[in-house]
């Protein structure tokens, strides 16, 4: 059992292969530490050492404390049963009394359980008993604890045994095994779903997920023909010329027929752009297939630096004439933000695709930059006669989206593209942020694989390496600074040592921790005059601050430096028990069951409360 | 109708603010109780009988004329105030007050504002576009960018992060927000409770009701109400499920001296008295539910107006002891919320509070039956107004809301226990600092440390084994409490209470960890150092941390306690007990009945 916690896969870390990405399962929060402790107690429960079935009972009691109103029903009733069975070989019960325990487990395991399964229209026990393999004489033996004669103590190990072995096959087998994947049980599994969605964004309208999930696929099919077409008719061009620098011309005299072709795309456009932008950005489109690239007679280098951020000329003629007639200003951002991520995500696919979207990514970028600087535009245009530009009108993007995108999506060009990126972006980024930025980006791709080990794209999904609010913070900062001559001094100082820092790091492979220790430095460096002053404060009391230089960001909560997985670590030895000689004693108010049935009966002298309640609710109104 | 002349932030460039405020704005539908202007009102102005009703957060500062916000009066002279409009609540709307100065005043103030304005925006084009609209009955008002450590906090947490931003439904349409329930008639009820009868003392107001009637919205807009008059008031929680100005689970009286512009998680704030019940709902323990209210309501001096919430548990047992509080706290005003023609609950006149019976407190002897039925209020309707001596002196005062799907248990547009979450994040945003932009998280921080025997530990909602009780402290969230017992221990182990005591609750705290080779408690709280210091009791309850605080832990090292996506929740017996199961069909027939 130890051996397989080692083999469980670590959640919070995201695994190597890009399929485990898409299909992250819900990570939830559950009462033990680790699997070492939840294999512990299970062996514990199922030892049938009652010693150890004790000390894993008192496990599960810090579990129930832990989960709530939230306790696994399996869990509660195995414990329940193992109670029963200890209890049982104590020998301290007589078998009357035993019979009685026994019962009420047996009778709640069997409720508790199909009771999960229990529909709008009642559906009867042995039914539901049933479907789920629970032996039909355990139902009847429930009916006859409830309804008929208390059975005999026999009987009552017995089911509790059957019993027991239903729940370790059905539940604590089965659970955090390797099993997950394995088809769900009906209609449970949507309740759980719709329930676990509703604790994350409960005020978002659900959709029928299904449907959609259909609309989008047909939609998709619809752009996909229609960009088919498109290529069909570039395609008839060339071979009308037989030539395919002759073809580049042609293609960029617009015709009827593609005049027609890019005005379908736009009607589809108007619907759902996000859909377009996939389908372009599809295998066989702007990122070309092997067959396509020959029939262009474009020769595949396999060497990424020769292609210079260029898309192949013929290429990029090919697909121009379309490009221009879609690339209005928000296409343009959705288009550039999607080819981030496509690039974020394919580094298990061949070079091809990474390859093209870094250069459309860079040849767009070019292209906004020409037209966005206005004047330089006609010299360009000058040297490239034959090319013609992507972009016609100035394109304001969001840039600081798209420099989130750019950063989510590290790779070897993330330098190169971040550079592009924050030379048009307006306004711009105080030079230093640039500066800093552009230094830390190529720190952290130097020396990576064509996109930089396969650990980042799925940490980027949860945490932008470097958020634009720690830029904008950054900046601020740095406004203030102008005005203080002091804190300069300062500043420069921090900066240096994160510096400092990276660079140590980096050789260590901690990309996360690389990204945020600039903030946290600052915010450490900020917060250091904070605990100085409470820990002042506490002079003299029991309560204290650390000393210690503890890197608290590296330990999770419920986790100390220095502590071990070892599921029995905190076990107490000893403790001692206090009374509180203040505090009300529960006993003199009897529990309102049975007196609510007294209250009604007239009192003799029409007192209104008991000797008893007027002297409660005196002390409690004597202050006024 | 035309939609009041919005500025935008000065600051947020990228902020969420913007994106929050386009097109979130929506003309109010209700007209407030001023008459409209006899002019038309001019392009943009924001005349008496507009209102904007927004999704966003933003700090709003009056520059000409007078606005109210959820019954609180803003005028100009007022700082900017703090305005907190997120998705998971009814939308806040602004509503232009009638100006009620001369107009020779009009004009200076009029200058002021120009002033004013000129030196806040650099954007002229739209101070000129403001002023062309200007009339003199108009408001103007500035709403600026607002970006606090708490709302920081709670935004980088992934289910929240889209917070204040407005609903989009599945097509992509933005949802208009929906304005809070109405808001007509209450003004009234301002001059009951602020200019009470000279023989009369204080008022202190009881607001009773089930669950989803409006209560929590009521309180606010009573709280600002009386804030437009008076400096201060005070404000007892009895509800410990969805707590106002504390986490979950307290009964707390608190003094009030800022109108409330937001739900509760952003305005965490200390109470005078404090007590940690340690549960959301009281039906387990009834009793040391009323010790705890009757010990927060000692601390009241009855010096300021008291305003009581009260929980929406008002079926069985749940009036029976809402009975007693009423005995026990002798309201002078009762507001009962309630639909459905009072047979969800009988009417609380002071006659009917005499006669019936209590969970603890007997009535007066004439109760003929326990249950409450129809013919009880015909009872009441003819009784009215004959006075009994001995019954208890209160004015009964009852709210019917009638906004869609009133009094409907499930059908609040957010999970109570994703409030209850909320008010934690609020609560734990504290411990942000407020000068760095960036949010830290938790497992970042330093935490605080005790030894074991200076603090004595109480799991209040379960049992747990003694010797395993660490693992049930160890990740979670407790009350920090003093008690008045000296804290003895005969061993260097921790103290283990033998009861649950009622005591001060200071403040909250995560357990970061449990050292115990060196047996120290490692702590993290926003509790300030002043009061850490009388902290002298641990209580560990059925609040538990947020799940997205655990799952959300990045950049540590190996994995994180707790945490797994290896439970498999589709397996049989792997949830949780679900007891709404019958209470559902009930409710659907009810549901019928009316339909």
């Amino acid at each position: 059992m130890a051996g397989r916690a080692g083999l469980a896969c670590r959640p919070g870390r995201p695994g190597s292969s890009p399929a485990r990405k898409r299909l992250k399962p819900l990570r939830t929060v559950v009462a033990w530490r680790g699997r070492a402790e939840w294999d512990q107690v299970m062996v514990g429960l199922y030892c049938g050492d009652s010693r150890l079935q004790q000390e894993a009972l008192d496990r599960v009691s810090a579990w129930k404390s832990r989960y709530g109103p939230k306790m696994p029903l399996a869990v509660d009733c195995t414990a329940e049963l193992i109670r029963c069975k200890v209890l049982d070989s104590s020998g301290r019960l007589k078998s009357h009394e035993l019979i009685l325990s026994y019962g009420l487990a047996l009778v709640r395991f069997v409720n508790l359980i199909t009771e999960r399964k229990q529909k709008m229209v009642s559906i009867p026990l042995r039914q539901l008993a049933k479907e789920v393999d629970i032996p039909i004489w355990v139902v009847d033996l429930r009916h006859e604890l409830t309804h008929g004669k208390l059975p005999r103590l026999a009987l009552c190990r017995k089911g509790c045994d059957v019993v027991l072995d239903w729940l370790r096959k059905t539940y604590w087998s089965r659970q955090l095994g390797n099993n997950l994947c394995e088809e769900s049980e009906d209609e449970e599994q949507q309740g759980v779903e719709a329930s676990a969605e509703l604790d994350n964004d409960a005020w978002e309208i659900q959709t029928p997920q299904h449907e959609a999930c259909q609309k989008h696929k047909e939609f998709h099919e619809k752009v996909r023909d229609v960009l088919i077409s498109y290529k069909n008719e570039q395609f008839r061009v060339m071979q009308t010329v037989q030539s395919v620098s002759k073809s580049r011309e042609l293609w960029s005299d617009s015709s009827s027929e593609v005049d027609w072709i890019l005005a379908q795309i736009k009607d589809l456009m108007q619907e759902n752009r996000e859909a377009v932008a996939e389908a372009l950005l599809s295998d066989g489109f702007l990122i070309p297939k092997m067959d396509c690239l020959k029939m262009l007679n474009i020769k595949y280098e396999a060497n990424k630096e020769l292609w210079q951020f260029k898309i192949p000329q013929t290429f990029y003629c090919f697909w121009q004439p379309l490009l221009t007639g879609l690339l209005s200003r928000s296409f343009t951002q959705i288009l550039i933000e999607k080819m981030f991520v496509e690039l974020k995500e394919c580094s298990d696919s061949s070079e091809l695709r990474p390859q093209f979207l870094i250069n459309w990514i860079s040849e767009m970028l070019t292209g906004i930059a020409k037209v966005n600087a206005g004047k330089k535009r006609q010299q360009h245009c000058n040297k490239q006669v034959s090319v013609k530009e992507l972009f016609l009108r100035k394109v304001p993007l969001q840039w600081i989206r798209l420099t989130d995108s750019c950063l989510e999506a590290p790779c070897w060009a993330t330098p190169h593209l971040l550079q592009l990126i924050l030379t048009i972006m307006r306004p711009r980024l105080p030079r230093s942020s640039r500066k800093n930025l552009l230094y830390l980006a190529s720190v952290y791709t130097e020396g990576g694989g064509p996109l930089s080990s396969p650990g980042i794209s799925s940490d980027c999904s949860e945490q932008p390496i470097y958020t634009i609010e720690s830029l904008q913070w950054r900046a601020r900062q740095e406004n203030q600074v102008k005005n203080q001559a002091q804190t300069v001094e300062k500043q420069d100082d921090v900066l240096e040592r994160d510096d400092g820092v990276e660079e140590v790091e980096e050789e260590e492979e901690e990309e996360m921790v690389t990204e945020t220790n600039p903030l946290e430095g600052l915010a450490h460096s900020g917060n250091l005059a904070a605990i100085a002053e409470k820990r002042a404060a506490l002079q003299g009391s029991a309560w204290q601050i650390t000393a210690d230089e503890v890197q608290w960001k590296d330990f999770p909560l419920g986790k100390l430096p220095g502590q071990t997985d070892d599921p029995d670590g905190l076990m107490l030895d000893n403790y001692s028990m206090m009374s509180l000689l203040d505090q009300p004693v529960r006993d003199e108010w009897k529990p309102p069951s049975t007196n609510s049935a007294e209250l009604n009966i007239p009192a003799t002298g029409g007192l209104l409360w008991t000797q008893n309640d007027f002297h409660k609710i005196k002390s409690g109104l004597q202050l006024f | 109708w035309r939609r009041r002349r919005r500025r935008r932030p000065r600051r947020g460039r990228a902020g969420r603010a913007a994106a929050a405020w386009r097109g979130g704005a929506r003309r109010g539908a209700r007209p407030a109780p001023p008459p409209p202007a006899s002019r038309p009102p001019p392009p943009h102005a924001a005349l008496p009988p507009q209102a904007l009703t927004f999704t966003g957060k933003c700090r709003l500062r009056c520059l000409y004329g007078a606005v109210r916000l959820l019954g609180f009066a803003v005028a100009s002279h007022q700082p900017g105030l703090p305005v907190f409009s997120p998705a998971t609540h009814c939308a806040l709307s602004l509503e232009a007050l009638p100006a009620e100065r001369p107009p020779a005043a009009d004009l200076r103030q009029l200058r002021a504002a120009r002033g004013l304005r000129a030196a806040l925006s650099p954007l002229a084009e739209a101070r000129v576009k403001v002023m062309a609209r200007f009339s003199p009955e108009c408001a103007v008002v500035l709403l600026e960018h607002l970006d606090t450590p708490v709302t920081r906090f709670l935004l980088s947490h992934p289910p929240l992060s889209r917070l204040f931003e407005p609903q989009v439904r599945a097509g992509g349409a933005v949802c208009p927000p929906r304005p809070a329930p109405s808001q007509t008639g209450l003004a009234q009820s301002e001059s009951i409770f602020v200019f009470p009868a000279e023989d009369e003392g204080v008022p202190v107001v009881l607001v009773c009701g089930p669950k989803n009637t409006g209560k929590s919205t009521f309180n606010r807009y009573l709280i600002n109400l009386l804030l437009n008059r008076l400096p201060s008031i005070e404000y007892m929680e009895c509800d410990i499920g969805q707590t106002e100005f504390t986490p979950p689970g307290c009964v707390s009286l608190s003094n009030v001296t800022e109108p409330i512009l937001g739900p509760p998680f952003t305005h965490q704030q200390m109470p005078c008295k404090m007590v940690y019940y340690g549960q959301t709902s009281c039906e387990q323990d009834t009793e040391r539910y009323l010790d705890v209210v009757k010990y927060v309501f000692s601390s009241y001096k009855k010096e300021v107006p008291l305003v009581i919430n009260t929980m929406g548990w008002v079926k069985g047992e749940g009036l029976l002891l809402l009975i007693d509080i009423i005995r026990l706290l002798s309201p002078s005003h009762i507001v009962q919320m309630d639909v459905y023609d009072w047979k969800a609950m009988a009417p609380l006149t002071p006659e009917y509070v005499h006669l019936s019976p209590g969970l603890y407190t007997k009535g007066k002897q004439q109760a003929k039956c326990k249950q409450v039925g129809a013919s009880e209020v015909e009872n009441w309707r003819s009784s009215e107004g004959e006075g009994d001596a001995s019954a208890p002196e209160y004015k009964l005062l009852y709210v019917h809301p009638e906004f869609p799907r009133a009094g409907i248990a499930g059908e609040a547009r957010v999970h109570s226990s994703i409030l209850r979450d909320m008010s934690i994040l609020g609560y734990l945003g504290q411990l942000q600092s407020p000068d760095i932009g960036a949010v830290l998280p938790l497992h970042s921080l330093v935490p605080y440390q005790v030894p074991f025997s200076a603090v004595a530990l109480r799991v209040i909602h379960s049992d747990v084994a003694p010797t395993n009780i660490m693992y049930a402290v160890n990740a979670s969230w407790v009350g920090l409490c003093r008690i008045p017992d000296e804290i003895k221990c005969e061993s260097e182990g921790p103290v283990l209470l033998t009861q649950t005591p009622v005591c001060d609750c200071l403040g909250f705290g995560i357990v970061r960890g449990v050292e115990m080779e060196r047996k120290l408690y490692h702590i993290l709280t926003p509790v300030p150092p002043e009061n850490l210091r009388q902290v002298n009791c641990l209580l560990l309850g059925n609040i538990s941390i947020p799940n997205c605080i655990l799952v959300g832990q990045q950049g540590v090292e190996g994995e994180i306690p707790y945490v797994t996506s290896d439970y498999n929740y589709s397996i049989l017996g792997s949830g949780k007990l679900k007891k709404k199961k019958h209470f559902k069909r009930r409710e659907y027939a009810f549901e019928c009945d009316y339909a």
